[in-house]
């Protein structure tokens, strides 16, 4: 009797231990799959994996990894994290692609994916979706995916829009228009507020957020050839009403001065923590950031709607996202590829994260999704636009950055600033 | 054992190679030779060669052109970036010398007097300068922060003061930004001038002190001649470092607002990372290295002479 429970519990600790050495070697730091394993796929991520700085994210990408690569025991997955300086990271990768040094696959920000195209370093995707998926995508996704020659590119799995939160208790009804919104602001500022608050120091984050107001007047950054024409015709006057609508906000005390100084999301979070705002242009993802961070009650007092237009009905909203992408033109690479972005990505990913699918049938397959508030996300992107996929884009929004700094802190009149901008852009596009 | 005996003791072979090559210095130091050339001098050429072509990050074909050097010195913007570089440059190395100067004579002082809390202070100058740039930056963009929570200005308002738009008025921000920047660079002065001031011979001061020199005199004019090859080295050094900076910047203003705070290294990063444009970054780059390397020689050109010394 006592041998054999000798015996069995060698055997358990045994068994134990093998299950222990065998997950481990499953899932290391750096790789998924087993180190000698034949085949390999080397993959360069974003925190939207198992790097996620949130230890409960970063387990469920792990799960879902090590789940992703039992189904195809022969491979590998050789992970390398990106930082978060994503601007010099997607260029780092563009220089590495064209001189043949690229990672396998790797996440590519989609509104630099059109660099990636014109060089033509990126594999065809478009035998590995079925038509379905495919027709499945929101339009403007699928739009953005597929090169010149109708080919599809990389795979686009979430996205995001813009709104504005406010705090209930003290603004109960969404402001609807631009002006709306200013009266709004300054009602709350009597209440000991700083106003409305976004992003308007030098980061991508303030051009894109700004650019819903110009979109929803009509404007349009470059024309079909990629050229900048923000600054002519047309859309100079939509451009500088845009312009002088955030101006106003500052100069009348609906918005603080220091907006010219927020370059992060986070920074609107910290002031609904503190009290300090009630209302706030942000991204959907900042609604659980909220749910998070604030008491229950304070949290119930928050809710968003979509930004405010020039009048109730000219709305647009800033759409982005991530996709992945293959750089090798190995087909059991791409297919594998393909594999990871439809099992791990396309869905149980967007769950997880609770980051919006791009497809809208699995705004329906997933329970998350079913809330009232990522319902009203999901509503919310029939207004949305992504950003052109034009090479110039990057320095459209570093211009903007710039005039945006120089009109919010009254260095520049609005038009003198938009003039340098636009013809700053026009230089770097002779150039490109 | 001596040499001879090593000599008995090596295989003909190896005493055969080193017999030859014992008079000849560059099998020595070929392998020094070949790693500069392969990771300084290689990319340093390369960005000579970029900076006379129109090559781009997105682009294939690259021609070589005198155009992009025109372009990019040309740059209506250039002028305000080496304005902004220039107060950089300049309120950096004048306050980290100043400051390191004076950390490094209280640290001495309180040691010669036995004081409680000189390695202290030591200690937590050189914790500024082992903290990385950017997070230095977020420590700064914290305490510069304008919202009604932010650190400087609760301060400020606690002493009934008005509060300071540090980081959202284009006048002021150069300045916050160089404030962090002397905070972080003021550590590495504070080294060097303490290693010079313990090398200063006492007997020179003795001497002072016989002839009835006050403090002040002392300093003036003992201390800082006796300094004065350090503080070039150093102000050498503390400029090439200041010129090159733009990871704090970045975190703390990212340029802005507009270009206020836009140094030159971070307008080349911005050329060449948003605009993509290769070969005006190169330009630029090279244009950095000038103005080191002017700096430097004016500098080195103050030091004393080994007749002097």
């Amino acid at each position: 009797m006592k041998s054999a429970t000798v015996s069995a519990f060698a055997l358990s600790t045994m068994l134990f231990s093998a299950s222990v050495s065998f997950a481990q070697e499953l899932a290391t730091k750096d790789r998924i799959g087993l180190a000698d394993a034949p085949k390999s796929l080397v993959v360069r991520l974003t925190n939207d994996s198992p790097n996620n700085s949130d230890p409960a994210i970063a387990e469920g990408y792990q799960k879902l990894f090590v789940d992703f690569i039992k189904k195809h025991p022969d491979w590998k997955l050789q992970l390398q994290f990106m930082s978060s300086d994503i601007g010099t990271e997607q260029a780092k990768m563009l220089e590495q692609a064209k001189a043949g040094n690229a990672p396998d696959c790797a996440a590519v920000d989609s509104f630099v994916l059109s660099q990636f195209m014109v060089n033509n370093v990126l594999a065809d995707f478009t035998s590995y979706f079925s038509k379905e998926e495919v027709d499945d995508l929101f339009p403007f996704i699928r739009s953005g995916i597929t090169d010149k020659d109708q080919k599809v590119r990389a795979w686009w799995w979430d996205t995001d829009l813009r709104v504005l939160y406010r705090n209930k208790s003290i603004v109960a009804d969404a402001p609807q228009t631009w002006d709306d919104l200013k009266k709004a602001a300054l009602a709350s500022t009597k209440e000991g507020m700083e106003g409305v608050l976004f992003n308007g120091g030098r980061w991508e984050g303030t051009t894109f957020d700004w650019l819903a107001n110009y979109w929803a007047l009509g404007g349009k950054l470059v024309d079909d050839s990629g050229k900048p024409v923000f600054g002519e015709g047309e859309n100079k006057e939509k451009f500088l009403k845009a312009l002088n609508y955030f101006k106003d906000l500052v100069d009348s005390g609906a918005a603080p001065k220091r907006v010219s100084t927020i370059a992060n999301y986070d920074d609107m979070n910290a002031a609904a923590a503190a009290a300090t705002t009630a209302l706030f242009i942000g991204g959907n993802w900042q609604y659980a950031q909220l749910k998070a961070t604030l008491d229950e009650d304070e949290f119930n007092n928050w809710t968003f709607s979509p930004i405010p237009g020039p009048s109730a009905d000219q709305r647009s909203t800033g759409t982005g996202g991530w996709t992945i992408a293959s750089f090798s033109k190995d087909k059991d690479k791409i297919e594998m590829r393909a594999n990871l972005a439809r099992e791990v990505y396309m869905g149980p990913a967007n769950a997880l994260q609770q980051q919006l699918p791009t497809r809208k049938s699995l705004f329906d397959k997933y329970e998350v999704f079913s809330t009232e508030a990522n319902k009203t996300f999901a509503a919310a992107l029939v207004d949305g636009q992504a950003r052109p996929g034009v090479p110039i884009y990057p320095e459209i929004s570093n211009q903007i950055q710039i005039m945006m700094g120089d009109v919010l802190s009254g260095t520049k009149k609005p038009e003198d600033a938009l003039n340098a901008a636009f013809n700053a852009a026009l230089e770097a596009y002779k150039r490109l | 054992m001596s040499p001879i005996a090593i000599e008995a003791d090596s295989p003909p072979q190896s005493r055969t190679f080193m017999r030859r090559f014992a008079g000849a210095p560059l099998p020595w130091i070929m392998p020094v030779i070949v790693v500069i050339g392969i990771f300084y001098l290689y990319p340093v050429i390369d960005v000579f060669r970029l900076s006379f072509t129109n090559a781009t990050l997105i682009g294939d074909n690259q021609d070589y052109t005198l155009g992009s050097i025109t372009n990019a010195l040309s740059s209506p913007q250039l002028p305000d970036i080496l304005w902004a570089t220039l107060i950089f440059v300049g309120g950096s190395v004048i306050g980290q010398q100043i400051l390191g100067l004076a950390v490094a004579v209280v640290v001495i002082r309180g040691e010669k007097r036995g004081l409680f809390g000189t390695t202290i202070l030591r200690t937590t100058a050189l914790v500024a300068w082992v903290v990385p740039g950017i997070a230095g930056g977020i420590i700064w963009q914290m305490l510069f922060s304008e919202a009604p929570y932010g650190a400087l200005n609760s301060i400020l308002r606690l002493m009934h003061m008005p509060t300071v738009a540090w980081l959202s008025d284009p006048a002021i921000a150069p300045w916050s930004t160089l404030i962090s920047n002397i905070w972080r660079g003021t550590a590495f002065s504070m080294v060097v001038m303490y290693a010079a001031l313990k090398s200063i011979d006492p007997s020179l001061y003795e001497a002072a002190e016989v002839d009835g020199a006050t403090a002040s005199q002392q300093f003036f004019f003992v201390t800082l001649p006796q300094l004065r090859a350090a503080i070039l080295v150093n102000m050498i050094l503390i400029t090439i470092q200041t010129v090159n900076t733009f990871d704090a910047i970045i975190t703390l203003t990212g340029g802005g607002p507009g270009r206020a705070t836009e140094v030159i290294s971070l307008y080349v990063f911005n050329i060449v990372f948003r605009n993509y444009d290769l070969s005006g970054g190169s330009v630029l780059s090279v244009l950095m290295l000038i103005i080191s390397l002017g700096l430097a020689f004016i500098y080195a050109s103050f030091l004393p002479k080994e007749e002097e010394q």
